[in-house]
């Protein structure tokens, strides 16, 4: 089957059209740099493969997520570029275009955001642009899918594109030509482009041609180019020169293909602009936005949805469940299994849903409204005081989510080191796996502030982040230049069907891991609590699990949980943090939260709870996240140190916490 | 003149890059950043933070330090 690569500067829509295409759907959101891994799907008439590649300005790529796109380019076979461009930005657009042409595949362009740009008073004449450019243009808008059926149909015929009509000037085309002479026959890529890519001090293509032949010359011929470049009068730079004579041709083809009407009066990204990145109040803002969004999840909404699920779990299920059983005969033993292990351990986490879905909207809400870019701005100059950038905060709000993702998204930070750093610190959001074990121990010892400290870990892990993150760039992670831009698209209004489904996308995650992870966690769990050393249906005390338990218990002593039963949770909890809730409920062996609640208070005090709280929070990362880190730096160190400082990090604050409160006289 | 010294709200022309350091030069260039483009101050953020500039209808965001280097007229 034939394939469609996607290609595109970053936010124009490249997603938003593959979604539409292949009728599946990958992440969408307003920011620069969403879509990081390339993405395979099949065409709705199920004819042909299309790809979806993270965004890029030029095929010279800057940073992780870019390179992506170029390594496409050089080592996959594919049949067909679509290139995605947004019309209202099309100057900007088009040189993209141009190197897109120059490789010599056949191209489709998809106009896209056309009523972006109408809004913006551009008029452009489509069948105008596509005979200059010799390639089939079609107006499409990407969120709403309309021209999707034309552009499915041009695809299908696309033809190899005439030569593009762009000449460099004299000392850039000699070059041209003295390089491709240089570069083997046989190779498959088109010669021009190569040479092209070379000038443009292309890495990846060097590093695709040092695999065939000797680099030496080639660099020889860029460094002479940039030599007679730097003599013409205006003096830049070969880059510059380059992309200078583009601009050119891109101004010559745009001039009587798009007309301006009257000068627009201010949009609403403006006055919206004016109010959040406001001198003074952006921030502000920004932390009453946060504000909102933790009361909801956790006081206003959340908790009285939770509360009315575990009521369901805990009576009619487990009932009806247990009369199932017994009419069927199960015997004793699968009885247990079923009520006491999973119906507990499954439950217990499935309780908390609806807040999960709560926070999940809200980042949801953050992704696609536009204001994840300005947020990044606003926290700047704080980041940049850590040693840090404003990008790395993107990362870190995913990472509220899951950190999964949220180790991912660093890949569009440019400075590796930057980049390393934003994905060891991740961990330290408190993902919405940790929200169940808050939820479970605020309701059992706080239940008159329940957000408040469920906020004030939150803010803990950020503050440990911080400082840690101040302390790693001072000390092994040394940086010597931060970079730090970013564009900030305008404000689009959420849609409804985006929202619920990117909410749900992540949310089916949590639901999905409880079938699976928790699951069997549970059963395990529940079978190591059943049996012992002795034999099967030991008292619990005497089980393989409290055995295992009990050898962390004296380590755990000094920060004021240093029971078996803290032990077994926290080391299950390696595998999702959820399952130390679940674990929790099956080790005590209870129905439904409130009365374990009224348990553990046997076995925590409310200083103890808070300490055990911490320690959950900064402990090591779970599983999925060990191994995405492992997979994003691919160094089996760093992954190793990610979990280390963790753990001793942890440990500090929680001994702080215990040993200080009760210094303080709080117990 | 460099665009740290713009008003807020006023246009200017860009015409030096060149004491940008390479990285940075490439990424505002792709971003349309360049020589002979019009480029307008949108707001700063306190304490030396980073400003934000509307290039071509698009807003940019960059540091301070950096907008600094850019020369503009
Ligand atoms: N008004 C309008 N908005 C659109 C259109 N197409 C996409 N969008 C919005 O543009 C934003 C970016 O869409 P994505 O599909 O994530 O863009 P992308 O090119 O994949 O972005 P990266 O992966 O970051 O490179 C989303 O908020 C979309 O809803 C369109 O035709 N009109
Ligand atoms: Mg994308």
């Amino acid at each position: 089957m034939s394939q469609i690569a996607l290609f595109g500067n970053p936010n124009t829509g490249k997603t938003s059209l593959f979604n539409n295409l292949t009728g599946s759907y990958e992440y969408v959101g307003n920011w620069s740099g969403v879509t990081v891994e390339k993405k395979v799907g099949i065409l709705r008439s199920r004819d042909a493969y299309v790809v979806d590649l993270p965004g890029v300005y030029s095929l010279h790529p800057l940073s992780r997520d870019e390179g992506v796109a170029t390594d496409f380019l050089l080592t996959e076979s594919f049949s067909t570029v679509l290139n995605i461009v947004d019309a209202s930005q099309l100057k900007r657009n088009l040189h993209l275009t141009i190197q897109l042409l120059e490789f010599g595949k056949p191209l489709v362009m998809a106009l896209n955001m056309i009523d972006v740009a109408e809004r913006r008073g551009m008029k452009i004449d489509v069948k105008q642009l596509s005979t200059k450019l010799g390639v089939p243009v079609v107006p499409v808008i990407a969120r709403t899918g309309k021209g999707m059926d034309e552009l499915a149909e041009t695809l299908r015929s696309a033809q190899q594109p005439k030569p593009l009509a762009l000449t460099y000037d004299d000392v850039i085309e000699t070059a041209i030509a003295k390089i491709s002479r240089y570069l083997p026959d046989d190779i498959e890529r088109s010669k021009r482009w190569l040479a092209l890519q070379c000038l443009e001090g292309n890495e990846r293509v060097y590093d695709y041609l040092r695999t065939k032949i000797e680099l030496e010359p080639i660099l020889a011929i860029r460094k002479q180019t940039e030599e007679s470049i730097r003599q013409l009068p205006h003096g830049r730079s070969l880059r510059e020169r380059l992309h200078h004579l583009r601009e050119t041709f891109i101004e010559a083809v745009l001039e009587d293909v798009v007309v301006w009407a009257e000068k627009q009066p201010l949009t609403w990204t403006e006055k919206i602009d004016a109010i959040v990145t406001n001198k003074y109040l952006g921030m502000p803002i920004f932390l009453f936005f946060m504000y909102v969004m933790f009361m909801l999840t956790f006081d206003w909404l959340g908790s009285p949805l939770a509360d009315l699920l575990d009521q369901f779990f805990s009576g009619p299920l487990t009932d009806t469940l247990s009369r199932l059983l017994t009419a069927m005969g199960a015997s004793k033993f699968l009885q247990e299994l079923v009520l006491n292990g999973i119906v507990s351990g499954v439950g217990g986490v499935l309780v908390f849903v609806p807040q999960i879905f709560i926070l999940f909207f809200f980042i949801s809400l953050l992704e696609d409204s536009g204001y994840m870019a300005r947020v990044a701005m606003v926290m700047d100059r704080l980041m940049e005081a850590i040693g840090l950038n404003g990008k790395s905060f993107i990362p870190m709000i995913i990472g509220f989510g899951c950190n999964v993702p949220g180790v991912m998204a660093a890949r569009t930070i440019e400075q590796p080191r930057e980049r390393l750093l934003t994905i060891l610190l991740l961990p330290l959001m408190s993902c919405s796996a940790r929200l169940p074990v808050y939820a479970l121990f605020v309701g059992a010892f706080f239940q008159a502030h329940q957000a408040e400290v469920v906020f004030s870990l939150y803010v803990l892990g950020i503050v440990v982040a911080l400082l840690l993150a101040k302390l790693f760039s001072s000390t092994i992670l040394k940086n010597e230049h931060s970079v730090f831009v970013i564009e900030l698209p305008p404000y689009r209004m959420p849609q409804a069907l985006t929202l619920w489904r990117s909410t749900w996308d992540k949310g089916k995650g949590f639901v999905r891991k409880a079938g699976t992870f928790i699951f069997g966690g549970s059963v395990a769990i529940w079978l190591l609590s059943y049996a012992g050393p002795k034999g099967f249906n030991v008292s619990m005390d005497d089980s393989f699990l409290a055995a295992i338990g009990g050898v962390l218990a004296p380590v755990l002593a000094p920060l004021g949980f240093g029971t078996w039963q803290a032990g077994a949770a926290l080391l299950t909890g390696f595998l999702a943090k959820e399952v130390v809730v679940s674990t929790m409920n099956i080790i005590y062996h209870v129905k439904d939260t409130e009365t374990l609640q009224g348990l553990m208070a046997h076995y925590f005090t409310p200083l103890s709870a808070f300490s055990f709280m911490a320690f959950v929070l900064l402990y090591v990362p779970c599983l999925a996240t060990v191994a995405t880190i492992r997979k994003e730096t691919g160094s089996t160190k760093w992954t190793f140190f990610a979990i280390g400082y963790a753990l001793v990090i942890a440990y500090i604050i929680s001994l702080l916490i215990y040993e200080g409160g009760k210094w303080l006289g709080l117990s | 003149m460099v665009l740290t010294d713009l008003q807020p709200g006023k246009r200017a022309t860009i015409t030096n890059l060149s004491i940008m350091s390479e990285l940075l030069k490439q990424r505002l260039i792709d971003m349309g950043i360049h020589e002979g483009e019009e480029v307008c101050v949108k707001c700063t953020m306190p304490f030396g933070g980073p400003v934000m500039v509307e290039v071509a209808g698009q807003c940019i965001c960059l540091r301070r330090k950096e907008a600094a280097c850019i020369g503009v007229e």
